[in-house]
């Protein structure tokens, strides 16, 4: 949610946006047990009345797992209670929301680690670990000094 | 100025003028048509009360013709309340008739209004059918019926396609929508839709005219 | 000199890791209303994306537009879509002023000749160059100098993009839009008083991808952001069909968050987002806060016949017309009864 309240009216739930929803939820898992294909399902894109999306989310529920990744900005990635349906929530440096999507998949693609990202840590690592030799320490705190 | 812009407004006023003129100078080129003075003693004072009798009655066949007519009948009186219905009941009209008469009414769910909307169709087919089936209708029906009918059946079937769609914009349905009813209403007073009028008219001057020599009306 | 780091480059500079510029490209699609599976695409491209010089004339306008943009604050999506542009030149936003800022103007014009981006909000006017001048020179003029070696051009806001209130009934300043001046270069229409800032970020981040125009509709607006009607993606629809009204402002209707047909709702024949994107960062929008659309990105809008007269409300003429109409009726009829009564006679006198 964003930084603004949004400002509570008497104003009822309509189930009108939710249901559709989560049919197509439905038929995305019977497609990921047949064929091992994923869905994502942008919510950006999708009205709901005032308070549906939070309707949508308690629905959903929490399941087991809850990754958090800090990267430009704090996202949530969890698993609900219906297993292989996630929840992802992306936000800024600001706690503004840029994204919010609902994947039905074994593991949303964001958790992987990514190819560059190893690339440049195996690079790092190789980096210290040369850096760690005993008449070379550069004053790396936290090297584990070798046996 | 596009299609819907010349749609709500130039056509619509045109017809609208057009309508309201043509109806005023056809009933009143008939009401103040001379009568043969009736020189007889009137044995009831034929008025109203006559008029108003025979204008009600005679929306029931008479009970020797009733099995023959029964399906014409009954396909003609759904049709007007089909119509009445989609008309004066579907609520974008009726705010439409507000903005005209300044009152409003209720009106019903859209869905309902559609689902006799396509049912009206469905009988304005079936009576289109039946006059050119029945060798009698076939022989007597003019342009006018014929044209009648298109211009009744096309606004409903006009409107009935704005919320299907079929892929086309909203604008230019509704602007065929409202052009469609432009049509309707400039050809309204001129051909067999001018019996809206004349349908009291003439029941009421046979009502007047037979209660005046005492006939059973 | 001017930057020609790639897009990916100054992610990579700030230290972004490969997992955060895929949540970047991530709200990018979705901020470009493209479907997800779209990512490694947008991904490849903004990788590789280069920062296009912009300049930006203001006309006349009130400056919503610019303030619209910048409620979204840096570092968002949309800042960060800034960062990788250019700004150039910004009346509201530089820094320079007077003359200092003309020469900014110029030698952006000159060292990205053919590529630079031009956005306008607010209309010009031609009937007396004097009306807006920035500089010394008229609107008009400054207008055609600037876009001439320019790769496209995006008129921000209806002002910009189809004259808005300043041509709005009687126009006295013979305001007209971009596009009418504009006739030798692609002109993006992002209509909306203002547009919604993420819908002009999001533009500019289609730019940026795809390296070309996104696909526009009748009036030269992206169909990705103005693709639907405000009606046919509007929370209060199943009310609309289920004929519940808003018969007034706050009556009871109102309170429950019926339709806002019968209050003058222009969703029906308005194409904008804001029914989906919504407004302050996804808070709510016009028709959530209870008031009925106005139409704001559509052509003379502020002409369309009221902002609370129900779209099925016709524009029928006066009551004057009306009874001119029915005076006329009556006489024919009159004139048509006499001539008939006329014959009559004589048919009854032969008779």
């Amino acid at each position: 949610m964003s930084n603004i309240d949004p400002v509570s009216s008497p104003i009822p739930y309509t189930r009108g946006n939710i249901e559709p929803i989560l049919h197509e939820v439905i038929h995305a898992l019977d497609r990921l047990l047949e064929t091992d294909e994923p869905t994502v399902i942008d919510l950006a894109s999708l009205p709901f009345a005032p308070g549906e999306l939070d309707q949508l989310e308690e629905y959903l529920g929490t399941g087991e797992l809850t990754a958090e990744l800090n990267a430009l900005g704090r996202s949530r990635i969890r698993e609900t209670i219906y297993p292989g349906v996630w929840w992802l929530e992306h936000r800024n440096t600001e706690g503004d929301i840029v994204g919010r999507y609902i994947e039905i998949t074994r593991a949303p693609a964001i958790l992987m680690s990514q190819d560059a990202d190893i690339g440049a840590g195996r690079a790092l690592l190789g980096d210290k670990l040369e850096n760690a030799d005993p008449g070379n320490d550069n004053g790396a705190d936290n090297e584990p000094r070798p046996n | 100025m596009d299609l819907l812009e010349f749609a709500r407004g130039p056509a619509l006023q045109v017809a609208l003028y057009i309508f309201i003129a043509g109806s005023l100078w056809r009933v009143f080129g008939v009401l103040m048509l001379q009568r043969k003075p009736d020189h007889s003693e009137a044995r009831k004072s034929g008025g109203m009360g006559g008029a108003l009798k025979v204008i009600y009655t005679r929306a029931f066949t008479a009970p020797a013709f009733k099995k023959a007519t029964i399906y014409p009948k009954v396909l003609g009186y759904a049709l007007h309340v089909g119509f009445f219905a989609v008309v004066f009941l579907f609520i974008p009209h009726v705010v439409f008739f507000k903005g005209l008469f300044g009152v409003s009414w209720p009106g019903l769910p859209n869905n309902v209004i559609y689902f006799i909307g396509v049912i009206t169709v469905g009988l304005g087919i079936a009576i289109l059918i039946r006059r050119l089936t029945n060798p009698v209708l076939k022989l007597i029906s003019n342009f006018d019926d014929y044209f009648s009918w298109f211009v009744t059946l096309l606004p409903l079937v006009t409107g009935l396609i704005i919320p299907i769609r079929f892929g086309i914009r909203y604008e230019t349905l509704l602007a065929i929508h409202i052009l469609s009813i432009a049509l309707l209403l400039i050809w309204f007073p001129f051909g067999k839709l001018a019996h809206t009028y004349f349908v009291f008219i003439s029941r009421g001057t046979t009502g007047a005219t037979l209660e005046r020599r005492g006939a059973k009306t | 000199m001017k930057d020609i780091l790639t897009l990916g480059e100054i992610l990579q500079a700030r230290g972004v890791s490969r997992r955060g510029f895929l949540k970047y490209c991530s709200a990018t699609a979705s901020l470009l209303a493209l479907p997800p599976a779209l990512v490694p695409q947008i991904a490849n491209a903004l990788e590789q994306a280069r920062r296009p010089s912009v300049i930006w004339l203001s006309f006349q306008e009130c400056t919503g537009c610019t303030e619209s943009l910048t409620r979204s604050s840096s570092p968002t999506v949309e800042g960060l879509i800034f960062d990788s542009i250019s700004l150039d030149y910004h009346h509201t936003l530089q820094a320079a002023a007077g003359e200092a800022a003309e020469a900014a103007r110029h030698a952006a014009m000159e060292e990205n000749k053919g590529n630079y981006l031009v956005l306008v909000d607010g209309s010009i006017p031609l009937g007396n160059p004097g009306y807006s001048t920035i500089a010394g020179m008229s609107n008009l003029d400054m207008l055609m100098e600037t876009v001439e070696g320019a790769a496209a051009v995006v008129a921000i806001g209806s002002c910009a993009a189809f004259g808005g209130i300043p041509g709005a009934n009687p126009n006295p300043t013979g305001a007209v839009s971009v596009r009418d001046l504009v006739k030798d270069k692609p002109v993006i229409n992002v209509p909306g008083c203002p547009p919604i800032p993420m819908v002009i970020t999001g533009v500019l981040a289609q730019f940026l991808t795809f390296g070309q125009l996104p696909e526009l509709d009748r009036h030269g607006r992206p169909m990705a952001f103005f693709g639907q009607t405000i009606h046919d993606r509007c929370y209060r629809r199943p009310f609309y069909e289920q004929g519940k009204f808003a018969e007034t402002f706050d009556d009871e209707g109102a309170r429950k968050g019926w339709c806002l047909f019968k209050l003058g709702c222009k969703g029906p024949i308005t194409y904008n987002a804001c029914a989906t994107m919504k407004w302050n960062d996804g808070t709510s929008f016009p028709i959530e806060a209870g008031h009925p659309c106005l139409g704001c990105s559509e052509p003379g809008f502020w002409d369309k016949g009221g902002f609370y007269n129900a779209v099925s409300t016709g524009d029928v003429g006066s009551g004057k017309a009306f009874a001119g109409a029915a005076v006329a009726g009556v006489a024919m009829g009159a004139a048509a009864a006499a001539m008939a009564r006329a014959r009559q006679k004589k048919t009854m006198k032969e008779a």
